[in-house]
């Protein structure tokens, strides 16, 4: 996110809305979103803050509905004979996506291992398919190719499992086999769409530190989508919270987890139960996401925030810059607006986390 | 705790026949109590048996072995027309999907006053309406919501549907198997201090199972963890936390994730396999260790792993 030459992928002013039976649904309203080589986004959010949305208008898979009211995406990549390449994904031809770009050179790991791996293929055979569609390699290399794989996401007897099926192998295993087929075709970018929600918290750990051990022997670029936030404290480098199909705070790590500026965040912080203390109550945002059936007038953060003003309801707030890596839209950082503090509570868990890192430092 | 225990599990053993050579050992003699008013958390990972348990507790299935208590009856084996109705009104049980587990094609008011139906609990239709609106305000619902099928709700407001149907009975014990588990960050906080809220204006206890052990520590008073249908550790939670003493519990907790991204780069997470690890759970015996915390091992093993 720093400098240009090394952005990978630049999503800018993305407008996507959805036709329903009930009416237009106004998905994505301006995200703006880019990532540099190398490094790990995360985008958080509630569901139906449009965070799988905008990944899904990266892959091309969005559903028929949807249409792409403006914006692009532009992904720029070094092609077979070293020549720099830039392209916008959205006005490619599908098939020409299906064939260059999915899979290839974005591949994305679903939420749910049993429903993303074919039933009724072995798992070898499933990691072999990217590399005959996208490299042209022989059965034999294919093969080495896969047992590679299945060692290097840490499956042990890769031989044995090569022939197996996807349901004789336990969720985190099935999870592993999806990122190695995720890889198979040697990706700039992984896509993980929630990839540890339906493990186990210790399977999740393990996964999670797989994924960071892979990036740093490839050099991935990963963008996670996740709700989790201690998930996004543990992988990621720049954080992105989304509300209501926007990009509400943009900042690093750090900023986002010892600075946070836009009481969304301050909530979905709170939110998190604290091992440290004794609190009776847990903090949550009152009320719920809005129904972007109805477009919300100002900010859409608005009607749950208990620190909104007049403002809040008659005009959207524009990103602010706090510093050179951290943005956040909201109208608390207009310098006219009244000098707000995040909840006192949320103050005091940040400096114990500050403490705790001392140690680490 | 001197009081006599609501709940009291002894030596429960759930086994599933799948063929005749082989059986899927779910539980394997787990003992607990759940004291009137108090919340116990079962924690563990899946296939630990903390699901299976709180089906055989509200004998959704029939236990293999030992006993249940509740209430101070035995509820395990058949029951007779009295001890069904106490159990089926006094225990009652909060699903994990809240779409999965409302009927589509009902609404909220006949979801949430079946059971009054069934238990013949009013006197007019406007006592059972009453009883109705008065239920959906205490779970943070309107009255109005009662003409409302489940798939105009959110899944928040939907869980609390399936909590007022469970409290409508004015139950003494409630199983809420991962309740928060499909919900939200920001919803679950909502779902956790509205129980937390009934429990106290209500006194009913809890059975929390859930796989998430921060939230468990947040609604728990006591925890067992779970392991291969095992009790390995168990006790309060200042126990439980500050002491983890059992390897898997150890594993469990420094799995949980921090939002403090500073340390958590640079921690790893202690992994544990049952598998190498030598130990076998069959062979360890209850051990206390101070209060009420006990840990599952031999005695070689509870030493080894206190020394640590």
């Amino acid at each position: 996110m720093s400098e240009a030459q090394n952005t990978i992928l630049d999503i800018r002013n993305l407008d996507i809305s959805f036709k329903t039976n009930a009416g237009v649904i106004h998905a994505i309203r301006g995200a703006n979103i880019d990532l540099c080589k190398g490094e790990t986004i995360a985008v958080v959010g509630e569901s139906g803050s449009g965070k799988s949305v905008t990944m899904k208008a990266v892959m091309g898979l969005l559903d028929s509905n949807a249409t792409v009211n403006s914006g692009e995406i532009i992904y720029n990549y070094v092609d077979a004979s070293g020549k720099k390449q830039s392209v916008d994904l959205l006005k490619m031809p599908k098939k020409q996506l299906r064939q260059q770009i999915n899979g290839q050179r974005i591949a994305m790991v679903f939420q749910d291992p049993m429903t993303s791996l074919d039933p009724t293929m072995t798992i070898g055979k499933q990691i072999m398919e990217g590399m005959f569609l996208h490299k042209n390699m022989s059965k034999e290399a294919a093969r080495a190719r896969a047992i590679e794989l299945l060692e290097l996401v840490g499956i042990p007897e890769a031989e044995k499992r090569f022939k197996n099926y996807p349901h004789q192998l336990s969720g985190g295993m099935r999870q592993r086999v999806v990122i190695a087929i995720a890889l198979s075709a040697d990706p700039d970018i992984l896509i993980c769409d929630e990839p540890t929600t339906a493990l186990d918290v210790t399977i999740q750990a393990r996964i999670l530190e797989l994924i960071m051990d892979i990036q740093k022997k490839m050099g991935l670029s990963v963008i996670y989508i996740t709700h989790d936030l201690g998930v996004v404290a543990k992988v990621a480098d720049y954080v992105l919270v989304m509300y209501a199909g926007k990009v509400v705070e943009i900042g690093n790590v750090n900023d986002i987890f010892y600075d946070p500026r836009h009481p969304y965040t301050w909530g979905l912080l709170s939110a998190m139960p604290d091992l440290d203390t004794d609190d009776d109550r847990l903090y949550s945002i009152p009320g719920s996401p809005p129904n972007l059936l109805h477009e919300p007038k100002g900010d859409a953060f608005a009607a749950r925030n208990p620190f909104a003003m007049v403002i809040d309801e008659k005009a959207e707030p524009p990103m602010f810059e706090i510093s050179r890596t951290h943005r956040a839209a909201t109208w608390l950082l207009h310098p006219d607006a009244p000098k707000i503090e995040m909840p006192p509570e949320l103050k005091a868990r940040i400096k114990r986390a500050q403490k705790e890192a001392e140690k680490y430092l | 705790m001197n009081q006599q225990p609501l709940l009291s599990v002894e030596n429960l053993k759930q086994y599933f026949p799948v063929s005749r050579r082989f059986t899927v050992k779910a539980v394997n003699g787990v003992s607990f109590n759940i004291f009137p008013g108090e919340t116990y958390g079962l924690v563990g990972e899946s296939g630990s048996g903390k699901t299976t348990i709180g089906r055989s507790v509200i004998r959704l299935y029939d236990p293999t072995e030992g006993r249940i208590l509740f209430n101070g009856k035995d509820i395990t084996g058949r029951l007779d027309a009295d001890t069904r109705g106490m159990l089926r009104k006094d225990m009652q049980m909060i699903f994990q999907d809240p779409m999965a587990s409302l009927n589509p094609r009902k609404k909220v008011e006949d979801i949430i006053g079946e059971g009054l139906d069934i238990h013949k609990r009013y006197t007019s239709r406007l006592d059972r309406a009453e009883q109705v609106g008065e239920m959906l305000k205490k779970v943070g619902l309107s009255p109005e919501h009662a003409a409302r099928y489940p798939h105009q709700f959110s899944g928040g407001q939907r869980q609390r549907v399936g909590i007022a149907r469970a409290l409508i009975m004015q139950p003494k014990l409630i199983i809420a198997d991962e309740c928060i588990s499909a919900l939200d960050v920001s919803i679950q906080a909502q779902v956790v201090n509205l129980m937390k809220d009934i429990q106290e204006e209500t006194g009913c206890a809890y059975l929390f199972i859930a796989h998430d052990l921060s939230m468990v520590k947040y609604i728990s008073d006591r925890i067992g963890v779970l392991h291969l249908g095992y009790m390995v550790e168990a006790g309060t939670k200042e126990e439980i936390f500050s002491n983890p003493i059992h390897p898997y519990t150890k594993s469990l907790l420094s799995a949980i994730p921090h939002p403090n991204p500073e340390v958590e780069k640079r921690r790893k997470s202690v992994s544990y396999d049952y598998a190498s690890s030598g130990i076998n759970y069959a062979e360890g015996t209850e051990h206390s260790v101070g209060g009420t915390h006990t840990v599952l091992g031999t005695d070689a093993e509870v030493e080894k792993w206190r020394t640590q």
